[in-house]
């Protein structure tokens, strides 16, 4: 044996050990990425596939003949299988019923396939390396690879190609090692031609995965959010994008942020209880927009409310709240509590068709950066949703900031009094907003404030609430038109107020 | 641009005479022939993915006019006491007007499937879309016979300080309107982004001007410039801008920038199909001095839309109507019996069978190249060849995404500068649905670079993919990408779109002598007869007509 395919044959070695270790990482990362959890998640990964290479090593011996192609064959397979596997799963995360059975039989396949490698390159190399010297040879290039993989892999690879572009990349080596082994052995094998072929269509199919892994996990979006993208989906309405770091979980709409989970009950308690603490003998609850179902569990936070009714474009939002685990744990699984009655419509469309009463409406929609949105702040809209406010009921609608906005939000206030609506202008201070406003909207000049609120609020309380009601000078009320369907004032002071600061 | 028909070279069809008309005619013809052979032996069309056809008003009924095509002798004679013929507006309000009055022994005819003539309109699954006209401007405050009208369906909900107060749904929807122009859209369509101080100020300076000319009221005391056209001062002083064309005029005036010219070229194709030159300066006035109209909760001059355009109002005026319409039938000739009464022969173009009916009074609401055809005996001292007709070419494209360019986004009406088209509306528009993607833009664009015969003549004769071959490469230049978001185009050729107001027109002696009655029972409602083809004439000349039938019923009409 010459000296070139020697070497040639350790660098597999040293290759084929890197890519098994990575394959574990990205399981595992993934894992904890769209699953949340990284202790139990990476550690059942691996557990999972340590076992599954078990497995390979154990059924390498049934491999009796032509060894060399067998090698090659699973090079290739462990190359589709585990290039494709990031892919795979953050295609099926959606449909979260059957993700585990996926990820873990993923993980396990390529466990039995890594396994299989090395057991089978050592049987390769027997003839050609005394016995002592071949386990020292093999051992060391293996854990070399492992070292390389543990270091390249967060600190070259996932920030700079993301893991599904790391998958392609990966699997593309490992049928390059087949390509390899193949051309050096050529004699040695039968089927060298077909091994081939099917080896080079193997890296053309991954090079293709590779070049439009941007397709399902945007990269170039990656880098505009400062957190790793652990979901993202583009509905017929908005494109919906999920990041975490650390324990904190963000949700943008089209780019814009929606909550934090670090402070968003800053923002759902100033949302909810300073109307809904008021009433308290409200019953029915409206909730248009909202579909992440945190204004719902605030609102269930309440025992006398017997039905809410939320009202959603997005069936892509309301699944999401309604079936993830880490979403779950933060609306407190809201959207699946039977009094919960989810309707995936337009709001405008929904409304001015003959609807009951409702005591509480929270109107919680996205802030008018165009003119689609900008149609819901309109007199037209509060018109309809005033004719479906019980008697003596509060509406209470997201305002945009006061502050960084004062003409949007004073115009959301002047509208909503445009339809002979009284209204209760206030605000807060959610970190990762800024200064934010609301205003409540009531047919009579009926609100009286809560003396107390639940105990288990962490913002509202009587005290601060007084606070909220206060705006000081450089938040105070100014002159502004009514936003109308044919005027949409609100979306050109929001574009004008906003792009100063942006 | 390349999006323009082959033959727009310049100085081509010019002055036309008759007899080289039709060699003329002939040419364009082959050429197109000629074209759609070439682009068959060459399939590779850029737009042979597009799909969809082209349709338009019942082709055969026009053959059976023109061609005086043998039909069966009529079987059967019915008798009736008031027959209007053509559901357009004008048929479409004289009916209602005569209902609404209290005469019920009437039918209304209609050689089509649907009422609604010009105003017709059509639906996918994405939107309804018009197929004609479009939009309204809010009512003149004096005009209480339309803000009757517009209150009783739901336009006008209620007043304010003596203001109507319209309907915010119908009201458009902001943004309005954008222009494509130096590169970038801007907002609104009179042109402004890229205009030199000196082109600016004459853009005022029109428009002070009009604001004069809305104003001013004749030695009658009329307004010079109202609606109904029939409204405005007889004072020659304004009557006498009728002899001369709208290019004329603004050359008296001083105003000569490129832009401004640019944008009262593009009015009057959007109004009456034609362009400066063929339009008289009363008619180009008239356009922005005779919206006077004010609301409580909407500008002057506001546009009033609907997803479906006019077709929405065609179906306010025909709601009541029921029983009186019978569609599919059209009538082939009027004549009077010995009696005096007018016998109308009617076709059944379903069924291919011929009857009379008998009238003791006709109001045609047909427009006058249909008359010519229907009067073999009757006199009417009109010279119909000095009625011309604009031709209009229409595309409802069903989009799946609009590419954005740099500039304003989309807005009811967008117009792209210096290009053939009037540009082309949003259907979807007036829908308070947060959208996905997919919508309906219509697409219009009037035939006014030829004489209307010749326009005509080869808009017939196009092919599906020709007309591609004119509307893509402007699409293109609006929204580059477009081609590939396109799902369906269904085009919409009106050969005798709208009457247009040549000079002399309006205030001539032809349309005096086409609005006459003849012997007292036969009366005429046509936009033609106004010169101005809008809703708003077509509303007045029903009523008109119908008041005419009532008098001789001795019913004082009351408004
Ligand atoms: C492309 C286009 C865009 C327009 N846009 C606008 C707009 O935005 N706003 C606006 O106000 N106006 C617009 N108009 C003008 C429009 O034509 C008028 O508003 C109005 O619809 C004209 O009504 P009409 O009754 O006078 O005529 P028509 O619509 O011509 O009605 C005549 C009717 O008579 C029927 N008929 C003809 N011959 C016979 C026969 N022999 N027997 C029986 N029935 C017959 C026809 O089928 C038709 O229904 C537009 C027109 C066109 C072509």
């Amino acid at each position: 044996m010459n000296k070139k395919l020697h070497a040639l044959l350790l660098i597999s070695v040293f290759v084929v050990a890197t890519c098994g270790l990575i394959y574990e990482l990205i399981a595992g990362t993934l894992a904890s990425y769209l699953l949340g959890d990284s202790v139990t998640q990476f550690s059942t990964i691996i557990g999972v596939y340590l076992f599954s290479m078990g497995i390979g090593s154990w059924v390498s011996k049934y491999f009796e003949k032509n060894i060399i192609s067998w090698f090659i064959q699973l090079e290739i397979l462990v190359g589709l299988v585990g290039g494709t596997s990031s892919t795979i799963l953050f295609l099926v995360f959606e449909s979260v019923a059957s993700f585990r059975i996926i990820l873990y039989s993923l993980v396990g396949i390529t466990g039995i396939l890594v396994g299989l490698e090395i057991p089978l390159l050592m049987r390769i190399l027997k003839d050609r390396y005394e016995f002592k010297d071949l386990v020292s040879k093999v051992f060391t290039f293996d854990y070399i690879g492992a070292l390389l993989a543990s270091l390249v892999f967060p600190l070259l690879l996932i920030p700079y190609l993301g893991l599904v572009k790391t998958s392609y990349l990966v699997g593309i080596l490992n049928v390059g090692v087949a390509l390899i082994v193949c051309v050096s052995f050529k004699k040695e094998i039968k089927a060298a031609v077909y091994l081939q072929t099917s080896a080079v269509i193997s890296v053309l199919a991954l090079t293709v995965g590779f070049v439009y892994a941007g397709v399902i996990t945007n990269f170039s979006e990656s880098l505009t959010y400062a957190d790793t993208i652990i979901y993202s989906k583009s509905t017929p309405y908005q494109r919906i994008i999920l990041t975490k770091k650390g324990k904190v979980l963000r949700l943008f709409l089209n780019g814009n942020l929606q909550f934090s989970s670090d402070d968003e009950y800053r923002y759902h308690e100033a949302l909810v209880h300073p109307g809904l603490q008021a009433l308290p003998n409200a019953h029915n609850v409206l909730v248009m927009g909202g579909g992440d179902g945190l204004a719902v569990r605030e609102i269930l936070k309440y025992p006398n409310i017997q039905s809410v009714t939320l009202v959603d474009l997005d069936k892509g939002m309301t699944g999401l709240f309604k079936s993830n685990r880490m979403l779950l744990n933060l609306n407190k699984s809201s959207l699946l509590s039977p009094k919960v009655k989810v309707i995936n419509a337009d709001a405008f469309t929904w409304l001015r068709q003959d609807k009951k009463k409702f005591d509480f409406m929270v109107i919680d929609f996205p802030d008018p950066s165009n003119y689609s949105v900008g149609k819901l702040y309109t007199n037209s809209f509060y018109k309809l949703a005033k004719g479906v406010l019980a008697p003596g009921g509060i509406m209470v609608i997201q305002a945009t900031s006061p502050y960084v906005a004062p003409k949007s939000f004073w115009t959301v206030d002047t509208t909503l009094r445009s339809v002979g609506l009284h209204t209760i202008p206030y605000h807060n201070y959610v970190p990762s907003f800024g200064e934010w406003g609301y205003i409540m909207a009531t047919e009579n000049p009926v609100y009286k404030k809560p003396a107390v609120f639940l105990p288990v609020m962490r913002f509202v309380t009587k005290e601060s609430l007084n606070l909220m009601f206060y705006f000081p000078k450089d938040m105070a009320k100014v002159k502004t038109e009514v936003n109308k369907l044919n005027n949409q004032v609100l979306v050109k002071y929001f574009e004008d107020e906003w792009s100063s600061v942006l | 641009m390349n999006g323009r028909p082959f033959y727009k070279s310049p100085g081509f069809v010019k002055g036309l005479s008759r007899r080289s008309f039709l060699l003329k005619a002939g040419l364009v013809t082959t050429g197109i022939f000629l074209g759609g052979c070439i682009r068959k032996l060459n399939p590779k069309t850029a737009y042979k993915n597009i799909k969809g056809s082209i349709k338009g008003p019942n082709a055969k009924a026009g053959h059976i006019l023109r061609d005086k095509l043998p039909l069966p002798a009529p079987n059967a004679t019915r008798t009736i006491k008031t027959l209007i013929i053509g559901s357009g507006i004008s048929g479409l309000s004289a009916a209602r007007w005569l209902k609404k009055q209290g005469h019920h022994d009437f039918e209304l005819l209609e050689l089509e499937d649907h009422v609604g003539g010009n105003s017709y309109s059509g639906k996918n699954s994405v939107s309804a879309y018009p197929l004609g006209a479009h939009y309204i401007t809010i009512a003149n405050n004096e005009d209480t016979l339309l803000t009757g009208f517009l209150q009783e369906c739901g336009v006008i909900t209620g007043y304010e300080n003596s203001l109507p107060v319209y309907n915010e749904y119908y009201l458009c929807f902001d943004p309005e309107e954008r222009l494509l122009i130096n590169g970038q859209w801007q907002e609104g369509i009179v042109p402004d982004f890229g205009l030199s101080a000196d082109d600016k100020a004459q853009v005022k300076k029109f428009f002070a001007l009009i604001d004069e000319l809305k104003k001013v009221k004749g030695v009658d005391n009329k307004f010079a410039f109202d609606i109904p056209i029939d409204n405005s001062s007889t004072d020659d002083k304004y009557r006498a801008l009728d002899l001369i064309t709208f290019k004329e005029y603004l050359h008296q005036q001083k105003l000569t920038s490129v832009y401004l010219l640019w944008y009262l070229n593009y009015c009057c194709k959007d109004d009456y199909g034609q362009k400066i030159d063929k339009v008289s300066a009363w008619a180009g006035i008239h356009y922005f001095a005779s919206r006077r109209g004010k609301a409580a909760n909407a500008e002057s001059n506001a546009v009033l839309t609907w997803p479906e355009g006019n077709g929405w109002l065609t179906q306010k005026l025909a709601a009541e109507l029921g029983e009186h319409v019978r569609k599919g039938n059209m009538c082939y000739s009027i004549n009077y019996n010995q009696k005096g009464q007018v016998v109308a022969a009617i076709y059944d173009i379903a069924k291919g069978i011929t009857s009379n009916i008998i009238a003791d009074n006709v109001i045609v609401a047909t427009p006058q190249f249909v008359n010519q055809r229907l009067f073999k005996d009757i006199q009417r001292g009109v010279d119909y060849s000095k009625l011309n007709y604009s031709p209009w070419f229409i595309a409802n494209i069903t989009v799946n995404r609009l590419p954005q360019a740099k500039g304003a986004g989309l807005c009811w009406d967008n117009v792209a500068y210096d290009t053939p088209s009037v540009g082309y509306v949003n259907a979807g528009q007036q829908t308070v649905k947060i959208t996905d993607e997919k919508r309906v833009l219509t697409w219009y664009l009037p035939l006014c670079d030829h004489e209307p015969r010749v326009a005509r003549l080869a808009a017939y004769t196009r092919t599906y993919e020709q007309w591609m071959g004119i509307m893509m490469p402007e699409l293109e230049y609006m929204h580059p990408g477009i081609t590939d978001a396109i799902e369906d185009v269904e085009c919409w050729v009106w050969g005798h779109g709208m009457i247009y107001p040549a000079v002399n027109y309006i205030w001539g002696a032809n349309r005096k002598a086409a609005q006459k009655p003849v012997n007292n029972n036969m009366f005429f409602a046509h936009t033609d007869l106004s010169g101005i083809s809008i809703f708003e004439e077509a509303f007045h000349q029903g009523i008109r007509a119908a008041n005419q039938v009532l008098t001789i019923y001795g019913k004082q009409p009351q408004t």
